[in-house]
C-alpha cells in the first residue's frame, strides 16, 4: 500500500461542496490517472448528491456519466468521498452511502474514500479536514495522505470559504435540478491564485 | 441567487425573509447576516411580523453558531411572553445547540408536563436522540410519536429518512406511502417512492417504480430525475424475463424517454456536453435489442 496524494482541485471541491450543505450529508468520486504508475495520485473530485444518499437509481445515472467523462479525460473512478450529517461522525463504519465505494472497490482495487472530518472544518483550516481509506483485501485501511502544496492550499481553501466561494459549486443534484448547472465545476478547475483572483 | 445586501431596503428584507419562511429554505447565513446589517434596527416597524422574524432569527443563529444572538432575540420574546411554552422550546433548544443534551430534555419534559398535546417539544426530544447518532432509538420514538399525531407528515417524512439510512427500504417506502396519501399531487412524493422501489430491487419493484416515475411525469413533465429513473426502470424491464410483450413496450419507452431527456438538456452553454454524457448511457444500458425468450 502506497501513500494516497490529494491534488488541491480536489481537495478545494470536497470542502467547497461539504461548505455548500453543511446540514445534510454530502458524497462524490474521486478520480485518478488511468496510468498504474500514477494512479495513487487523486487529480480531481466530483461533486454528486446532498439530498438522499441511500437511493441508487441516480448514482447509477451519475456513475454512467462520470465514467464517460474521465474515459474522455483518460482518467478513472478510484474513489469516493462523502462528509457525514451528524457533526461528530468522521469513521468509515459511518460513512453515507457505503455501497457505493465497495462497488468502486470491485473495479478499482486501490480504491480510496475520503471522509470529511466535520471537527477539523473552519475558516482557518491548519490541517487538511479530511481521512483517508484504501481498500486492501476488501477492507478499509486507514493511510496516510499528503494533498498536493498543502500550506498554500489550505489558506486558499480557507480564503475561499471566508469569501463564500462554497454557494458556487454545483453537484450532480444541482444538475438535476436545472441542467443549466455544471456538475464539472470547470471555474474550479483553474490553479488556486487565479480562483482567488475571482472572489 | 445574488443579494447585493448592502443596498437593500428593511421592506424588501422582510419580504425576502417571508418569502423563505414560506418555502422552508434554510438560509441560515444570509438570515443572520441580513438580521444584524438592516433588520434589526428596524424591527419595531414589522409589526405583528416581528415575533415570527425573531424566532426564524433564533434558529438560524443556533445553525450559525451564534448564541449569542439567538440568546437576544431568546430574552425579548419571553419578556413579550412571559411563562410561554413556545418561547421555553427555543431555551431548550439553546441547550441542545451547545450539547447539554441532559439539561434541553429536562425543559422539554417539562414543556409536555405541562401540556400534552403539544408535538413540538416531543420532536426535539427526538432530534436530540438523532444529534446523538442514536439513530435506532430516533426512530423508536418516532414511531411512538406517529402513535399520537398519525397526520403529521413532518414526522412521517423524517421517519422515512430515518428508515432509509438504515437501509430498511420496505419500511421507509411504507412511510412515504403515508406523505403520499396527505399530498397526492406532489410529484416529488411520487418520485421519491420510485427510488425507494428501484432500489429494493426484483422485477416486482421495479415496475412499481416504473409506475411512479410515470406518475411523477404525469404531474411534472420537466422532472429529469423521474425520465432519467424511468429510462433506468425500462432498460431493467428490457433485460428481464418479462413477457415479449412488456419488453417491447418498454422498450419504446426507453426510446422515447431518453429523446425527452436530450431534449430537455438542449438548453444553455453546457448543451454539447450533457448530450455527450447523456449519449454514454445508451452504451452503458442500451442493449436496446430484443432478445427472444
Amino acid at each position: 500500500m502506497t501513500d494516497v496524494k490529494i491534488s488541491s482541485r480536489a481537495y478545494t471541491k470536497i470542502i467547497l461542496h461539504a461548505a455548500k450543505y453543511p446540514y445534510a450529508a454530502v458524497n462524490g468520486l474521486l478520480l485518478a490517472a488511468k496510468d498504474k504508475s500514477k494512479n495513487q495520485f487523486i487529480v480531481d473530485a466530483i461533486p454528486l448528491f446532498h439530498q438522499c444518499l441511500n437511493v441508487t437509481p441516480m448514482a447509477e445515472i451519475a456513475l454512467v456519466q462520470v465514467e464517460a467523462m474521465a474515459a474522455d479525460e483518460g482518467l478513472l473512478i478510484a474513489g469516493y468521498y462523502a462528509a457525514a450529517e451528524n457533526f461528530n461522525d468522521s469513521s468509515i463504519e459511518k460513512i453515507p452511502g457505503a455501497r457505493i465505494p465497495e462497488k468502486i472497490a470491485e473495479h478499482f482495487s486501490n480504491a480510496v474514500c475520503v471522509m470529511v472530518d466535520n471537527k477539523a472544518m473552519s475558516l482557518n483550516m491548519e490541517r487538511p479536514a479530511i481521512k483517508a481509506w484504501q481498500n486492501a483485501d476488501s477492507r478499509w485501511v486507514k493511510t496516510n495522505f499528503s494533498v498536493d502544496s498543502c500550506d498554500s492550499t489550505l489558506e486558499a481553501v480557507s480564503a475561499l470559504l471566508q469569501k463564500g466561494a462554497m454557494k458556487d459549486i454545483n453537484d450532480f443534484d444541482n444538475y438535476l435540478d436545472n441542467v443549466e448547472n455544471d456538475w464539472l465545476n470547470e471555474h474550479l478547475n483553474r490553479d488556486l491564485k487565479q480562483l482567488l483572483a475571482m472572489y | 441567487m445574488a443579494y447585493n445586501y448592502e443596498q437593500m431596503s428593511w421592506s424588501e428584507v422582510r419580504d425576502l425573509f417571508r418569502k423563505w419562511r414560506e418555502d422552508n429554505e434554510r438560509r441560515s447565513d444570509d438570515i443572520v447576516l441580513l438580521w444584524k446589517r438592516i433588520l434589526e434596527d428596524n424591527a419595531s416597524k414589522l409589526g405583528n411580523e416581528r415575533h415570527l422574524v425573531l424566532e426564524q432569527v433564533i434558529i438560524a443563529a443556533f445553525d450559525c453558531a451564534r448564541l449569542d444572538i439567538s440568546e437576544k432575540c431568546i430574552r425579548e420574546l419571553s419578556q413579550e411572553f412571559p411563562g410561554s411554552l413556545r418561547v421555553q422550546k427555543y431555551k431548550a433548544m439553546k441547550y441542545e445547540a451547545m450539547g447539554r443534551y441532559d439539561e434541553a430534555n429536562d425543559v422539554l419534559d417539562d414543556i409536555i408536563s405541562k401540556d400534552e398535546t403539544n408535538a413540538a417539544p416531543r420532536k426535539r426530544k427526538i432530534a436530540i436522540f438523532k444529534a446523538k447518532g442514536k439513530t435506532c432509538e430516533a426512530i423508536k420514538e418516532l414511531c411512538e410519536y406517529l402513535k399520537k399525531f398519525m397526520s403529521d407528515q413532518e414526522a412521517w417524512h423524517e421517519l422515512c429518512s430515518l428508515y432509509l439510512s438504515e437501509n430498511e427500504y420496505s419500511k421507509a417506502a411504507f412511510c412515504m406511502e403515508e406523505v403520499l396519501l396527505h399530498n397526492p399531487h406532489s410529484h416529488l412524493i411520487h418520485q421519491r417512492l420510485a427510488e425507494i422501489r428501484y432500489t429494493m430491487g426484483g422485477l416486482e419493484n421495479i415496475e412499481i417504480a416504473k409506475s411512479y416515475y410515470s406518475q411523477a411525469l404525469k404531474l411534472n413533465s420537466c422532472n429529469l430525475r423521474a425520465l432519467y429513473g424511468l429510462y433506468l426502470c425500462c432498460n431493467h424491464i428490457i433485460n428481464s424475463k418479462a413477457s415479449v410483450n412488456k419488453r417491447k413496450e418498454a422498450q419504446k419507452l426507453a426510446s422515447y424517454v431518453l429523446s425527452e431527456i436530450q431534449s430537455k438538456s438542449c438548453v444553455g452553454n453546457e448543451k454539447a456536453k450533457n448530450d455527450k454524457y447523456i449519449g454514454s448511457l445508451e452504451n452503458a444500458f442500451g442493449n436496446l435489442d430484443l432478445k427472444s425468450n
